[in-house]
């Protein structure tokens, strides 16, 4: 299994890239192919099984847009192929139609892959935890974000959410979901918080492996689940 | 005429509450502040400031920092104002300078040494211009409040003036380029070329060009983005240093520092390279305030680093060190880590009780996932305690960063973790702790005295 992780140099925050160590934990035989953010991506000619990226700050943002948009059509292409994307945190932000830096006062154009648009403030930060169901199964992850997105994404989106917000304060559906696609504003290492939703990850891109340290994982999936269900627990 | 009213009204009802406050016992480090800012929302434009006034910042090493300044100064014979016991947000700020001020709001101290919480900045330095800004690092910090070094220097930097002069690391090129409206800029560094690490696991803040956009050539890294790198596009590069540590003498327990011509030994204080960096900050600073060596110096036999950062006891063959790994912080706890893997002796037991949490919350783990936790895989460290509601998560990070799951043992429960340590067959035991778990942490370490007693 070939995972390419994006611009890992750069688009690294909150533990995202713990994503790729842990999927190659999952298949040994599996080749993590890191892809800067100043050279030709692995997907440009070849078709990896799965690609990573993960959070950033706001300005490296802007150059991963700048770097990716020659390949939009070819993006395109893999996801119609079924080429495994994961996208988190305002990584999945770049996808969108537009972005609006309100401290910054810039806009800038993503790829415009989903009809949604992102706001992002520097003094309105926002954390959260969410746990909701995709797929049938049970999802939960943290949120830490400058930025909200705005539009319908009903007919696509990804986690219907349980406690927590979606994609905005006002919604109860959070991120895309577009053939084998998933983006999430869901910061961090969803998968080894998820162990069963990297097992479907993995099938996903074509793999029987099992979720690495399954014990250990799932004891810990299992206490946080218990937790982020307590009505005693704040949210945020 | 108005404001000033307001503000004699909020100072003199702030210091009464500090007064009451210390009648009942409490420490009053903070609610003056904040009772003064409720009653006059600008009144750090109106209070009075020390002759000069030095705002310590920067993620990681601000207390200890500022402590030692207001530890050499004080000893040293000067009159000093600071918040080393109190908040570094603006209410402690407030507290700190009303505190010392008279009733009409005039600063009575030479100097004042205020530690300041990087995101309250631009509410503080809206109203007050230090003399001096301090800066050790911009790091990685708490995910929810810090988000990311760009951010924390985009709010640092927001309302900072030239007449502010700047005393910043040169080996941190984020920390480096703070304050770029001040022209008066002095840069320390450390030139004991010790890398630890090439390409850490996770962390690297500085990878592209922050003028250009070009990869940047790396001449080393020490820890993260600690290290020296230049531009090759357009010339930018980790600026030349004023104040450089040139030696580390564990054994003969020296640090020299080369400035202006002269090499100077001091006493080193601890040889955690964190507190390297600290020393360094707080022996360039006090030069740059007009010391003398004789003074720093004499100050530095004198003194040691706050207990509640650093502490460590020897109970017959076994010592017990107790280290500050701040929580939720990555950079933080990932160099203490590597100050535990590091360290002398081949038996080494770590008890991690740096998770906290209020009993109607959860928190974000994925800080973990940051860290890196590789060091805690060493050979020398043969067990592990993570204790605390966090510790499966914790276990389950620390056997990704490839550390035995046999090594491990985790509780629930901070107060039973020490109960898990096996005082027989390890002579070096560190207990590492944050911020809310000092107390349960000195408990822990009582505990584990008592038990290395009985065991003798």
């Amino acid at each position: 299994m070939k995972i390419e992780h994006l611009y890992g140099e750069v688009a690294n925050f909150y533990g995202d890239p713990q994503n790729a160590v842990y999927l190659s934990q999952c298949d040994p035989d599996s080749e993590i192919i890191h892809t800067r953010l100043d050279s030709v991506p692995y997907f440009a000619s070849e078709r990896p099984d799965i690609i990573l990226i993960g959070s950033m700050s706001e300005a490296m943002q802007r150059l991963a847009i700048k770097s990716l948009m020659p390949y939009k059509e070819r993006i395109i292409e893999l996801i119609d192929d079924g080429v495994v994307f994961l996208a988190t945190g305002n990584a999945y932000e770049i996808f969108t139609e537009r972005i609006e830096y309100v401290t910054e006062k810039i806009t800038v154009d993503g790829l415009g892959l989903f009809p949604l648009t992102v706001k992002t403030d520097l003094f309105a930060r926002y954390n959260g935890m969410v746990i909701g169901e995709a797929d049938g199964m049970t999802i939960t992850g943290f949120r830490s974000q400058f930025s909200f997105v705005y539009g319908d994404n009903s007919d696509f989106a990804f986690i219907k959410v349980e406690r927590g917000i979606g994609i905005n304060k006002q919604s109860k559906l959070e991120g895309v979901r577009r053939k084998n696609f998933i983006g999430t504003h869901l910061i961090g290492p969803i998968l080894p918080l998820n162990p069963e939703f990297c097992e479907y990850v993995l099938r996903l891109a074509g793999s029987s492996a099992c979720a690495a340290h399954k014990e250990a994982a799932m004891a810990a999936y299992d206490r946080r689940v218990a937790e982020f269900r307590d009505p005693k627990v704040k949210f945020d | 005429m108005l404001k000033k009213i307001r503000f004699i009204i909020a100072l003199w009802v702030a210091k009464a509450s500090r007064l009451a406050l210390r009648m009942i016992g409490k420490p009053a480090t903070c609610t003056p502040g904040i009772i003064a800012l409720k009653l006059c929302p600008d009144f750090l434009a109106h209070i009075g400031t020390p002759q000069t006034l030095i705002c310590v910042t920067g993620t990681n090493g601000k207390t200890i920092v500022s402590n030692l300044l207001g530890d050499v100064l004080r000893d040293c014979g000067y009159s000093v104002t600071n918040n080393s016991y109190g908040s570094n947000v603006q209410g402690g700020v407030a507290s700190a300078l009303l505190t010392d001020a008279t009733l009409t709001g005039r600063s009575k101290k030479q100097f004042g040494v205020i530690e300041v919480d990087e995101r309250s900045s631009i509410k503080v330095y809206s109203y007050i211009t230090p003399d001096y800004l301090v800066c050790n690092n911009i790091m990685r910090d708490s995910l929810k409040r810090n988000a990311h070094p760009d951010f924390i220097s985009y709010v640092i930097n927001n309302k900072l003036t030239e007449k502010t002069k700047v005393i910043l690391n040169s080996d941190d090129l984020i920390c480096a380029r703070l304050a770029p409206k001040s022209t008066d800029r002095t840069y320390f560094g450390v030139d004991v070329r010790k890398p630890e690490s090439g390409d850490p696991e996770n962390v690297r803040d500085v990878v592209y060009c922050p003028e250009c956009g070009h990869r940047l050539d790396v001449d080393y890294i020490r820890y993260y983005h600690i290290g020296r790198m230049s531009c090759p596009e357009c010339g930018l590069r980790s600026p030349d240093r004023d104040f450089t540590v040139t030696d580390v003498d564990v054994d003969a327990g020296t640090l020299t520092v080369a400035h202006d011509g002269v090499s100077e030994v001091y006493r080193l204080m601890n040889d955690n390279i964190i507190n390297i960096y600290n020393s360094c900050t707080v022996i360039t600073v006090l030069h740059k305030i007009g010391l003398t060596y004789e003074q720093i110096s004499g100050a530095f036999d004198r003194l040691k680093i706050v207990a509640t950062r650093y502490d460590r006891t020897t109970v017959g063959d076994v010592s017990i060190t107790m280290q500050f790994a701040k929580g939720q912080n990555p950079s933080a706890c990932g160099r203490a880590f590597s100050y535990v893997a590091g360290h002398s002796g081949e038996r080494k037991s770590v008890l991690i009780m740096t998770d906290f949490q209020e009993s109607d919350e959860s928190e974000s783990v994925c800080w973990l996932y940051d860290c890196d936790m590789s060091a805690l895989a060493d050979p020398t460290i043969r067990e592990i305690v993570f204790a605390g509601p966090r510790c499966r998560d914790q276990k389950l990070r620390a056997i990704m960063a490839g550390v035995p799951e046999e090594k491990i043992k985790i509780t629930d429960t901070p107060a039973d973790g020490v109960d898990l340590i096996d005082v027989k067959n390890h002579s070096e035991i560190f207990i590492l702790y944050q911020l809310y778990t000092i107390p349960a942490a000195a408990r822990a370490k009582r505990r584990l005295i008592e038990r290395v007693e009985a065991e003798k």
